[in-house]
């Protein structure tokens, strides 16, 4: 009986604690969480770094000063001490997150959430994003300044994961469980790989090559033509190329591969580009400044997350201060601004990614056709680590055009849209290292030379650099390593077989688009296309909508005496140029329609004033209408469902074109309905009333309050790791896709800045929607989001030197290293 | 006085030790100091309890229940009934819970240890 008593309870006791040391399916080890002294609530608060702090690997003495928003300023007294305490204080904040972004880029997300994640992990390894990293790390010899640089900041972070005690990691870690890694030089370079994927990984070859095959070549040209019906490019139209171009391979016979047989035929593909990741920034010259200098404005559009994917700092030595965004897990600032110049970047959005059919020999898929003869694939076997399961290999097949990224018709593909049997050819897969270097030199640049130098470094993804100095020059550059391709290259899926397909090389750097000090007065970019169609050189087909470009130039068209609220407001710009180009004509049309006369949403997208604030009815209406219409356009003709063979909707551009100028074009008749033949009127009829039918059905009648638009665009920045309560929902705000304000349901201006050119100090604001810290229990987690949503800014603290008062100033941390 | 045992030995023990070092301390007071069954399962539940809750709330305070906000919005994401009641009272309990139940069963297993080889 005594034995029973004691091995019942000591069963319980043993048991208990075991369970509770352990993860329960989805939950994590619950005893562990809970405990006080361990789990998630040691993780509350604001947790500053300690006044003094002595860490090896520290030469000299390093200043770090935290103003009121959680902004480090270091002032180091050489280069290794400036990028170590980077390194050491971006992990501070936000080491979950960085190390987030490589095991996703890394294709290794399954080894801490299980299973729910292979196959994207199987589809970001096969685009080979590890593979290029790796070869690029190991590409640096030692005394490359780029090494240096990744060294110290591994050094940094790394000291900062050696003090790591469990009750101190980030509670995402205690949550999903899962310990942090050793950071190396390998990992930022996923990073910047992850940026890549972001910006330049997606592709429409495969939906072009389908609505090639239907419908030839004529009717492609007709409505997916090579340049827009309005547009208002980058390099202001009339700009002179001052270069001799070098010679364009010529266009071969065939430009596409053959239509593909019933069993290859294929259709999934990678995403399509998205049309949400864009951004603006723009500079005036000082002719149209109040202060006589230039000011400099960027608010790269990306998927708003929390933490957020930009980090504040200051980072100074005795030959450098520069201040602005930096990435987290990359050394150096990334947008931003020092004494004399101020820079950003906005994406380019040519074409850098193919896909080539490769016909295999046989089954084994060892070898493929290739200018008359077979060619040997390259196998490599990936394996991956899944958490609770068994370890799963996969065979990727390397052609010379890069991987192919699925190859049988029966797997299940994460994205929807890899064509099977297809060969990716990506700009992401260049090996050139010096990426990190255009940074660098940026970070140094003192003048519109030293801007030029350091974008010769700068390789992909292709950006749009805007500069403006103090000596009053500014420029923008798309700049990049962009492939030198015969007109229309890689619009449609390429024959992987004839080398006339092959990339033929690239546009010599110096011949990338540029302008400095144009006539009138700033320069600009919204992610248009990058020149007109004078360029001797072909980008691609089809660059993000106009629209921001447009509404951004004509606002600084007409703008004189400039200051940073100005530009703040052009940042904020809520007019919908879509709805000025279309809404007159539209309302005409629907006015034939006698039940419009009481309709009140006829009657409020009558009245709006064609701004997409965010308590306008009409934002709503219009949005949710051209979104429909497009879908009573064209899905019949140009399916996007279909899963045969899907295609993609001409651009809204060409619709707006088609009901303006061809308002008989057979692609109105909906082929659906046998025994009618529909008018563009009626199409633009039905579409608006089925649109307030929806809209009516999920919203109710039509009210101000439930009907505005930021209720009903609801605008989410949600935890980088899908963790429910970690997020903010329903910011209130407006803008949308095409609006200079991009702010949309999931993406938007992840970091706004102006910066105002001085020839003895610079002015600069700015802020992003999150906060500095990555800790969700910290109060500067999401302390700036109110204020984004608003539109204001955050004026920055640029400290000329460490003694500098300030009553910003919180605290002050020196880091002395071990002797 | 068990019960003062087990709450200052394991306050000093978790600083430096894992959270389940509560079990074998509450197990070894409970074996050496415990009178009765009774006796030494509530001297080990509540000194868990009374620490976990003191020192959570030391923390929560000084926080400002920033990160129990977070942490009860992920947890009532699946499960619906705790955005019902105050995430003071709820994730409060359920740490005193498992607190209890561990400090409690291994102080009374120390007992029953003892009773056994006496």
């Amino acid at each position: 009986m005594k034995f029973i008593k004691f091995f019942v309870s000591l069963l319980i006791a043993a048991g208990l604690t075991y369970i509770l040391n352990r993860p329960l399916g989805a939950l994590p080890a619950l005893g562990k969480l809970f405990s006080p002294f361990e789990g998630f609530w040691q993780n509350g608060g604001n947790q500053s770094a300690p006044d003094e702090l002595t860490l090896e690997g520290i030469k000299e003495e390093v200043s770090v000063i935290f103003d009121d928003n959680r902004v480090p300023h270091v002032f180091a007294k050489n280069d290794d001490d400036l990028y170590f305490a980077q390194g050491y204080l971006v992990a501070q904040d936000r080491l979950w997150q960085m190390e987030f972004y490589t095991l996703a880029a890394s294709g290794r997300l399954s080894e801490v959430v299980g299973e729910r994640a292979i196959e994207l992990d199987r589809y970001n390894r096969r685009m080979g994003m590890a593979e290029t990293a790796r070869k690029i790390a190991e590409s640096y010899k030692k005394d490359d300044i780029a090494f240096k640089v990744l060294t110290a900041y591994t050094a940094g972070v790394n000291a900062y994961l050696k003090q790591l005690s469990y009750k101190n990691t980030p509670v995402e870690y205690k949550i999903i469980g899962y310990q942090p890694e050793e950071w190396s030089p390998y990992k930022t370079i996923l990073m910047l790989m992850n940026m890549r994927q972001v910006l330049n990984g997606g592709s429409e070859d495969f939906r072009m090559s389908n609505a090639l095959a239907k419908y030839g070549p004529d009717i492609i040209k007709d409505l997916f033509p090579d340049y827009p019906v309005t547009e208002s490019p980058i390099i202001p139209v009339g700009t002179k190329w001052e270069f001799t171009p070098v010679p364009v391979p010529a266009v071969p016979a065939e430009i596409a591969a053959k239509p593909l047989t019933k069993d290859g035929a294929v259709a999934l593909n990678i995403a399509a580009p998205a049309p949400e990741i864009g951004s603006n920034n723009w500079a005036v010259g000082g002719g149209k400044s109040a202060s006589g200098l230039p000011i400099l404005a960027n608010d790269p559009h990306l998927q708003l997350t929390l933490p957020s994917i930009w980090y504040q700092m200051q980072l100074s030595t005795p030959t450098m201060n520069v201040y602005g965004a930096c990435l987290p897990g990359t050394p150096g600032v990334t947008i931003g601004f020092n004494k004399d110049i101020a820079w950003g970047v906005t994406n380019v959005g040519s074409d850098v990614m193919d896909f080539y059919q490769i016909k295999f020999k046989d089954k084994t898929q060892k070898e493929y056709w290739y200018n008359g003869a077979w060619k040997p694939v390259t196998i490599k076997i990936e394996e991956f680590k899944i958490k609770g399961k068994e370890a799963l290999k996969d065979t990727v097949f390397y052609t010379h055009h890069g991987p192919v990224l699925y190859n049988h018709t029966s797997e299940k593909n994460f994205s929807k849209n890899v064509p099977v049997g297809h060969a990716m050819k990506w700009v992401g897969h260049e090996l050139d290292n010096s990426d990190l270097m255009g940074f660098y030199y940026l970070n140094r640049a003192k003048n519109y030379d030293d801007y030029r130098k350091a974008l010769t470094y700068y390789k992909a993804p292709a950006q749009n650099f805007v500069f403006a100095d103090n000596h009053n020059d500014i420029a923008i550059t798309p700049n990049g390593k962009l492939p030198l391709k015969w007109k229309e290259q890689g619009k449609f899926i390429l024959d992987g077989s004839n080398p006339a397909h092959d990339w033929q090389g690239w546009i010599p750097a110096e011949q990338n688009p540029t302008v400095k000090n144009p006539p009138r007065g700033f320069v600009s970019s919204a992610n248009q296309f990058s020149t007109d169609p004078t360029y001797p050189y072909y980008l691609g087909w089809k660059f993000a909508p106009a629209e921001r470009g447009i509404r951004i130039n004509e606002r600084l068209e007409a703008m004189q005496k400039a200051t940073i609220d100005s530009l703040r407001s052009v940042q904020n710009d809520n007019f919908n140029v879509e709805a000025r180009r279309v809404l007159p004509d539209v309302l005409k049309i629907l006015a034939e329609d006698p039940a419009n006369a009481s309709n009140s949403a006829y009657q409020a997208l009558a009245k709006w004033n064609m701004k997409n604030d965010p308590y306008e009815v009409g934002p709503t209406i219009f949005e949710r209408w051209v979104k429909e219409l497009r879908i009573w356009v064209w899905e019949d003709d140009f399916s996007v469902q279909s899963e045969k063979e899907p295609m993609s909707h001409p651009t809204r551009d060409i619709t707006w074109n088609l009901i303006k100028n061809t308002p008989d074009a057979k692609w109105f008749d909906n082929l659906n309905t046998k025994d009618k033949v529909e008018t563009m009127q009626d199409i633009v009829k039905e579409s608006f009333k089925a649109t307030v039918d929806s809209l009516t059905a999920k919203l109710g009648p039509l009210n101000a309050e439930t009907w505005a638009w930021t209720k009903v665009k609801s605008t989410d920045i949600n935890h980088l790791g899908r963790l429910p309560g970690f997020g903010k929902q329903d910011i209130p705000n407006g803008g949308g896709g095409g609006i200079v304000n991009a702010t949309s349901e999931t993406h938007g201006p992840s970091w706004r800045m102006v910066v105002q050119l001085d020839k003895t100090w610079p002015k600069a604001y700015g802020l992003y929607p999150g906060g500095q810290s990555g800790n969700p229990g910290s109060p500067y987690y999401d302390n700036m989001v109110d204020k984004w949503a608003k539109g204001e800014l955050n004026e920055l603290l640029f400290m000329k030197t460490k003694d500098e008062k300030s009553n910003r100033i919180v605290s002050t941390t020196k880091i002395s290293g071990k002797k | 006085m068990p019960y003062i045992i087990i709450l200052v030995v394991s306050a000093i023990a978790q600083l430096f030790l894992p959270w389940w070092v509560i079990a074998p301390i509450a197990f070894l007071v409970g074996m050496m100091k415990s009178k009765s069954a009774g006796g030494s399962f509530f001297a080990g539940a509540g000194a868990i309890i009374t620490l976990w809750i003191a020192y959570a709330l030391y923390l929560n305070i000084s926080s400002d229940g920033l990160m129990l906000d977070r942490i009860g919005g992920l947890f009532s994401e699946s499960l619906k009934f705790l955005k019902n009641i105050p995430y003071e009272v709820s994730f409060f309990t359920i740490m005193a819970l498992i607190g209890a139940l561990v400090g409690g069963f291994s102080a009374l297993a120390g007992y029953q240890f003892k009773q056994l080889v006496k």
